[in-house]
């Protein structure tokens, strides 16, 4: 497993449980949990959830990557991140 | 229209005026022109007025011509004159020109077979003394409140939760179940409320007291025959019954004015209206300061249409969070959205210019498939025959432009429709919104969470279908879902007729006249909704009375700003001693931890998204109605009875000033 992929996917993990989970303290978000499934972001979500990755990780998102496969769950959104970073080979 | 409040002893032994006149002190509010009460031996009522029809002789409680028929009520029977001659013509002698007059013949000439007579809006009880019985009907589709308790036997009624209250006799517990249906629908299901031991009288239904036992027994039934063609003369009739159902609304002694959104509806009615009125009309609008909630160019624009002299009243970034204690108090149940306090604003600005009765026009939407979520089902039904189609989700897009922040959220916004449930649930038109609704309950505390053990408002709902909803079609059986669990709870209760009345302002309700419902449901749903156009063939008619501009005008969607108003800068401090963490536990609802965190977000201008927002809003007015009703002892200020204008005992009046 790639080191940067890990770290990604902790600090989105650590956002989400701030922002989006304060009342679920109790939830347990699995790596591959599909986020708007399991009602942890809304479309209203997903639009701040964009717009921390892109601040936090230095990238840009085209409205076509804004899709369930990119940014579904923790493990697609750290690959996405690592992708556009160009941290992994694709 | 007015209030009205009342108590009946199983074992008799004459009523005490005092806990009516507490009980009609509590909702003044809804009769400033005038009280009476009436004491019996076994039933006691009172009656606050405003005076609209009959202003020298419409005081009520009433009687009939030998005194052994009591009346007190609230509303409009619209069709009280022909109602008068056919009575008259049967032999029934009036003192008075009241429509008040009208249900007491009525109820004698033909028991509960009048209500299917009255074309009205009204919530009345009717004491029979020759045999001790208490007769309280509700109109069709729950425009006017009645709500009633029982104990030991002893029945009580009144127009509002708080007289009740304040007759001292019952309880305020909280009803947990009531409460997760106001987190899942928006409002309680009647007959549940907020409280456990108060129960609203459902519409199109009459309740029989007698020797302490109450029977209930509805006399109208939603009904929606599924045509599949529109009929030849249907522009016309909807013509005649849109004009006829404006004339029985003008009826009044008092000058009617009008309410004006800016949309279609009450375009509509607004010129109608000016048509019918011997006066120049009155029509009035908020307005918000917030530019994307602004529509006064629209309302400017019908007002200059109709000629009307219109008043508008601006609300700053602050009205709603300063008028809110004052809103959950005249609503009486916790509120998901603050929609009725730009209301509340408004029926003052309307009292302020002198008028007390407004045309309105609710019920358009319900009636002619309005709303986006009639667009929403027939998208969703669409996408779901081709699940892996690209294209058709897409339409979604076109459905909530203003919900998608510039296209930012992707497809994740187009999966919560397409996930919400199958076509096969009989709620499938509903889910998408009570699973955005529930994510309120998120913040519940673990005690509040255990007192719903094997509580499941959707099953309660499913299981209350009639069998008839299961023939009908989609769009159908969402607009009885919308009528049942939306249009009278919610707006016609908390942004209805809670927020005019609490400044003695009746609202009345074209699209509410029963004939017209029944054109509307007996239409093909594509003369409602063709595509994605709402309110077809009443657009289609419109073009005779409005400029097209006005009758092709897309829906708006009513929104108010809310987060913003309760944390900006000037916030009241009552909003942070409502949410501290000693307030939340006191009251036992809400995780303070979880709160905290929602205060958190809102302080700090993240908390922009829907479900958030409502969050702040259930949590807050819940907060507050806690506070009011059920922490609060109830009020025991009195009317004075010697002040009344009718006191009558045993249906016999001796002071009559």
């Amino acid at each position: 497993m790639h080191t940067h992929e890990t770290q990604v996917r902790e600090r989105v993990r650590r956002y989400l449980e701030e922002n989006f989970l304060y009342m679920r303290p109790n939830f347990v978000l699995g790596d591959e949990d599909r986020l708007l499934e399991r009602g942890v972001v809304d479309s209203m979500g997903v639009a701040e959830m964009v717009t921390f990755i892109e601040d936090e990780f230095g990238i840009k998102t085209s409205d076509e990557e804004i899709s369930e496969a990119n940014l579904g769950s923790l493990r697609s959104i750290a690959r996405f991140v690592c992708e556009k970073r160009g941290m992994i080979a694709a | 229209m007015c209030g009205i409040a009342g108590i009946a002893r199983r074992l008799g032994g004459g009523i005490a005026v005092e806990p009516l006149a507490r009980m009609a002190a509590a909702i003044r509010h809804r009769g400033p022109d005038g009280y009476g009460f009436y004491t019996g031996s076994h039933v006691g009522f009172a009656h606050v007025r405003l005076s609209i029809v009959d202003l020298a002789g419409g005081a009520q409680p009433l009687t009939n011509e030998d005194g052994q028929v009591v009346v007190t009520y609230n509303g409009e029977v619209y069709n009280h004159p022909e109602l008068r001659r056919e009575l008259e013509s049967r032999g029934h002698v009036f003192r008075t020109r009241s429509d008040t007059e009208v249900l007491v013949h009525a109820y004698e000439e033909w028991g509960a077979d009048m209500l299917r007579r009255l074309n009205g809006q009204f919530a009345f009880a009717i004491y029979d003394a020759t045999n001790q019985t208490l007769f309280i009907a509700r109109d069709r589709f729950g425009v006017r409140p009645l709500f009633y308790a029982q104990r030991g036997g002893d029945f009580y009624f009144a127009s509002e939760l708080k007289a009740l209250l304040a007759s001292g006799e019952v309880s305020a517990a909280i009803d947990p179940a009531a409460l997760d249906e106001v987190f899942t629908f928006w409002a309680a299901r009647p007959p549940r409320t907020g409280l456990k031991d108060v129960q609203a009288l459902e519409p199109g239904t009459y309740g029989v007291w007698r020797n302490g036992r109450l029977r209930l027994q509805r006399y109208y039934e939603l009904d929606f025959p599924e045509a599949t063609e529109e009929p030849r003369d249907a522009i016309e009739r909807l013509d005649e019954l849109m004009r006829t159902g404006i004339d029985l609304r003008m009826r009044a002694d008092v000058p009617v004015g009008a309410y004006l959104s800016g949309g279609l509806d009450s375009s509509i009615t607004a010129t109608l209206a000016a048509a019918a009125s011997p006066h120049q009309l009155r029509s009035f609008s908020i307005t918000f300061e917030d530019p994307r909630f602004d529509e006064s160019e629209f309302q400017r624009g019908v007002a200059q249409n109709v000629g009307s002299a219109h008043a508008v009243a601006s609300m700053g970034h602050n009205a709603i969070a300063e008028s809110f204690p004052d809103v959950v108090w005249h609503a009486e149940t916790p509120l998901i959205r603050t929609a009725a306090a730009p209301m509340f604003h408004l029926a003052r600005l309307t009292k302020s210019h002198g008028i007390k009765v407004v045309l309105t026009g609710e019920g358009a939407d319900e009636l002619f498939l309005g709303y986006d979520l009639f667009k929403e089902v027939a998208v969703r039904r669409f996408c779901l025959r081709r699940p892996d189609s690209l294209s058709r989700p897409r339409l979604f897009d076109r459905l909530y432009p203003y919900l998608t922040e510039g296209g930012r959220a992707g497809d994740f916004w187009r999966r919560f429709f397409l996930d919400a449930g199958p076509p096969s649930d009989p709620l499938f038109s509903h889910l998408p919104r009570f699973h955005l609704t529930s994510w309120i309950k998120e913040f519940y505390s673990p005690q509040f969470s255990a007192s719903l053990t094997g509580v499941d408002v959707l099953s309660e709902v499913r299981q209350s279908l009639p069998t008839r909803f299961f023939g009908w079609s989609p769009l159908n059986q969402a607009a009885f879902l919308e009528m049942t669990l939306l249009l009278s709870p919610y707006l016609l209760s908390s942004q209805g007729d809670r927020m005019a009345m609490a400044h003695g302002i009746e609202g009345r309700f074209p699209f509410l006249d029963h004939r017209l419902f029944e054109f509307s449901a007996a239409l093909p749903t594509g003369s409602r909704l063709r595509g994605l156009k709402e309110k077809e063939i009443l657009r289609r008619w419109a073009r005779r009375i409005l400029p097209t501009k006005v009758a092709a005008r897309a829906k708006q969607p009513y929104r108010a700003p809310d987060v913003p108003s309760f944390f900006g800068t000037n916030a009241p401090d009552y909003i942070a001693d409502a949410l501290s963490a000693d307030a939340i536990r006191k009251t036992g609802i809400w995780s303070s931890a979880a709160v905290d965190g929602l205060v958190r977000r809102c302080r700090s201008g993240r908390a922009t998204g829907f479900r958030e927002n409502q969050a702040l809003v259930a949590v807050l007015s819940t907060q507050l109605w806690h506070q009011q009703f059920v922490e609060r002892s109830p009020s025991s200020r009195m009317l004075d009875v010697a002040a009344a204008d009718v006191v009558l005992q045993d249906a016999v009046p001796v002071a009559v000033s």
